[in-house]
């Protein structure tokens, strides 16, 4: 009992549950993908069915399976998540160095575009940009990825000015080594776990923008099996007591965003020298 | 841990004293929360006892709930589409020349007789003399020649380019000179509302004076407009007193026929299987049809704006024809609209301008035989191929609007039976009409006039080509043309019917099938049990205002 006890620890838990959410979330995103096609077939055979044991999720005022169909839009909303987080975190990373870097009126225009972009409301420049590329996928992706950068970029480059003090780096610019060599080669391995965290906390704001946008008609297009679709179509039903339409799609969503969180905190808690102990 | 329980102990003692004298005081309030619970339940008795006396002395207004595009944007201005806008009704609180039958043939309000020169370019239409506006000023030829004047200038939404002018030549005789023949004007006089020359000014819309059934109370923007009686109505006094319109969205209406807080209320298919006491479905039959276009033209050109016409797959006539048969019109109605709706081959089903040849019966045999006689033959995967081209469609359908979401949908799972690869996709009206130049579009379409024959199937000077979806033929042009240019309404009639079908080409199945209709969607309404909504014409596209098209006939049973 004690043998296992000391060999068990809270940090082992945590990577249990972190690659149990990990598989959980991944198996969603391909199975999503595999039956998108089907995620779009109509049947008004079978309209406007309650869960049964046959569609645990009901079907909707189409006869389309809301399993299917929620399962295609978690997946469409992790794999658009997945692209506008590691985009964002892209533009944040390179943004960050840059103002860190390349000297104070470079940082003073970065500073800037970060107030700028974070001046304006989330929701409303995420509408503005998507509607101005032609809404559907791209516009979404355009929006999204343009509007979450900013706060990691201020980590990274608050990170970067903290770097540029240490002595090894002090010592590279002695050396006569390039700003941009120093910036990849020594600062960039050190920033990396800060980056791979704050890319995973993106996830979630990332994917309930897509939803919500898509919500009030500015993002994917209506035939697409996307959470946000979902959950705008069956506001019509809730009146005439068709809850199911709403409820699994919803509490999916809650539960894919909530694991994307938690394995962000724990991926932060993990690399954190800190908490080695635990 | 000892102490800690004694504490414990003492903590519950106190705890139980506190509630037992709460209790005693409790007693006496409970006591006298009921009495005051007793009083106003009796009042609430007495309320609702009184209530049915009230609906008694109220036994003559009417609460009526409709959508919030049904209200007008620019107020009760016929020249910004009240009455004579996208959605035709009568305007209510102006009188019209003439009005629309039940069986939409014209007949007479204001007018007592109208006539029209040989040539089609004059008509004298003589009014009734013992008409005044509400505010005691006698309405005159004068006011009806400035309100055709004014609709001229200013109408935004509806055409008026067939008018040249309109003039008074004597107090009860007006005199309407037009650019060109145009034999059905009469059914525009029905929905155009005579405004007073005295009293027209830019705000007219938020206070509009008519001569008509009612009286504009007040307007309360995005919530209600208050209809009353017009006591010195020429015609018959309305039964109806007080006719209050609220404008609520699909879901809001629904619930407030749950709360009973309105006599009649519209709703949609999807609601039909709900029940609510007190309240009955009512189900108009319409001519408010949906169906889309087919274009008849190879691909390859372009509009003058630099929009691609055309498509490859729908230009060959069998195709569209076989699609025409492959539709399963009643199945639809059950799939989508729940029953409610009637099969429509035409834009103007059950019109008295309606051509029976249109009628096409559901054969999916002879469908596959016409594509097989098209050179599309079936591939590996059960879709048709032709010269190494699959058959393959785009549905598209206004974002938003369920019904024809459901329509394409239901569309593309019968054309799959035929070997035809569809798609539905959802577009907004802003790329909508571009796209319908190539592509099929769910369209909703249904008016009181033949016009509407005109603007689908007719061709533009300038293209060479039909407006909203590209497609020519002469012929149907020419009994077109004759057809306005008739000098009678009845013979215009039988040309609007050969345009449609002569024996040798049109635009039915038998002709081009340009375009394909699938349904009427019946309007649906929540009603009251007791109220008696007196019999309604065909309701036109736009499920509206066309309730209260005779709103003053309706009574309390």
């Amino acid at each position: 009992m004690t043998e296992i006890k000391r060999g068990w620890n809270r940090r082992k838990t945590m990577v249990v549950l972190m690659a149990f959410s990990m598989i959980f979330l991944a198996s969603v995103a391909i199975l999503g993908h595999i039956f998108r096609e089907e995620a779009m077939v109509t049947d008004f055979s079978r309209k406007n069915l309650a869960p049964c044991l046959q569609y645990p999720f009901g079907t909707d005022f189409m006869g389309r399976d809301m399993l299917i169909r929620t399962i295609a839009g978690l997946s469409m909303s992790i794999r658009l998540g997945l692209l506008t987080a590691f985009i964002s975190a892209v533009i944040a990373c390179v943004m960050g160095l840059a103002a860190a870097v390349l000297g104070k009126f470079a940082d003073g225009l970065i500073l800037g575009l970060i107030d700028l972009v974070m001046g304006i409301p989330h929701i409303l420049l995420l509408i503005l940009i998507s509607f101005a590329m032609g809404k559907g996928f791209i516009g979404v992706v355009i929006g999204i990825s343009l509007t979450h950068w900013t706060s990691l970029a201020r980590l990274i480059r608050g990170e970067v000015l903290q770097l540029k003090e240490s002595q090894y780096i002090r010592i590279a610019e002695k050396l006569g080594i390039s700003k941009g060599k120093i910036a990849v080669k020594h600062m960039l391995p050190h920033i990396a776990p800060q980056l791979l965290v704050g890319l995973i906390l993106m996830f979630p704001h990332a994917i309930l923008h897509e939803a919500s946008i898509t919500f009030l008609g500015f993002g994917l297009s209506p035939e697409q099996p996307a959470i946000g679709v979902i959950l705008s179509e069956s506001m019509k039903y809730l009146a005439m007591g068709k809850w199911w339409l709403a409820l699994f799609p919803g509490l999916l969503l809650v539960l894919t965003v909530l694991l994307f969180h938690y394995i962000g905190e724990t991926l932060g808690r993990l690399t954190d020298p800190g908490h080695a102990h635990r | 841990m000892r102490k800690n329980r004694w504490k414990a102990v003492a903590a519950v003692m106190l705890l139980a004293a506190m509630t037992a004298g709460c209790g005693l005081n409790g007693g006496n309030t409970q006591t006298k929360d009921n009495n005051t619970e007793l009083s106003s339940i009796e009042q609430n008795n007495a309320g609702q006892s009184n209530s049915p006396q009230t609906a008694n002395e109220q036994k003559d207004s009417v609460i009526v709930v409709m959508g919030p595009t049904s209200e007008p944007e620019s107020g009760f201005d016929p020249a910004y589409g009240w009455g004579a806008g996208e959605h035709v009704h009568e305007p209510l609180i102006q009188s019209t020349l003439t009005v629309t039958n039940r069986d939409l043939t014209i007949g007479y309000d204001l007018a007592t007789d109208m006539k029209v020169s040989e040539d089609g370019m004059t008509w004298t239409v003589t009014i009734r003399e013992d008409v005044s506006f509400t505010d005691g000023t006698p309405l005159t030829a004068e006011d009806v020649a400035f309100t055709y004047n004014t609709l001229k200038e200013t109408s935004s939404v509806n055409d008026f380019t067939m008018l040249d002018s309109a003039e008074a030549s004597d107090i009860k005789t007006v005199v309407f000179h037009m650019t060109r023949p145009y034999s059905i004007w009469p059914y525009t006089m029905a929905i155009a509302g005579i405004v007073p020359e005295h009293a027209y000014s830019s705000d007219y819309g938020q206070n509009p004076i008519g001569s008509g059934r009612y009286i504009m109370k007040q307007w309360d923007r995005g919530q209600q407009v208050i209809f009353e009686a017009n006591p010195d109505y020429y015609g018959e006094a309305p039964i109806m007193k007080k006719v209050t319109i609220l404008f609520m969205e699909e879901d809001a209406a629904f619930a407030a026929v749950r709360a009973s807080q309105a006599d009649i209320v519209y709703t949609a298919a999807t609601y039909s299987d709900q029940e609510v006491p007190g309240y009955e479905l009512l189900s108009f039959e319409t001519v408010d049809n949906r169906g889309f276009n087919l274009p008849a033209i190879p691909s390859g050109s372009f509009s003058e704006e630099g929009i691609p016409l055309g498509n490859d797959f729908t230009s060959d006539v069998k195709v569209r024809k076989a699609i025409n048969l492959g539709i399963n019109r009643e199945e639809m109605i059950q799939h989508v609209l729940n029953g409610y709706g009637t099969p429509a081959y035409s834009v103007c089903d059950k019109m008295p301008w309606y051509q029976p040849a249109s009628e096409t019966e559901y054969n999916p045999e002879a469908a596959k035989a016409l594509m097989e006689e098209a050179g599309w033959l079936t591939g590996s995967n059960g879709i048709r191929e032709k010269d190494g081209q699959q058959a393959q469609l785009t549905f598209i359908y206004p974002a938003g609007d369920s019904v024809r979401q459901a329509l394409a949908a239901d569309t593309v799972n019968q054309l799959k039976e035929l070997g035809i690869d569809g798609k539905a996709e959802g577009a907004g009206w802003d790329t909508a009409y571009d796209r319908a130049q190539s592509e099929p579009l769910l369209w909703g379409w249904g008016a009181h006039t033949p016009m509407e024959l005109y603007n689908i199937y007719h061709t533009l000077e300038q293209s060479g080509l039909a407006g909203y979806s590209p497609y020519h033929n002469e012929t149907v042009d020419q009994y077109m043309d004759q057809a306005l240019a008739s000098s009678s309404l009845e013979d215009s009639y039988e040309l609007w019917k050969k345009a449609q079908w002569d024996g040798q080409t049109g635009i039915t199945q038998e002709g081009d099938i340009p375009w394909i209709w699938l349904v009427n969607i019946d309007h649906l309404y929540w009603s009251r049990e007791d109220l008696n909504v007196a019999k309604q014409k065909l309701h036109p596209h736009g499920h509206g205002w066309s309730i209260v098209n005779n709103v003053d006939q309706w009574s309390w049973k």
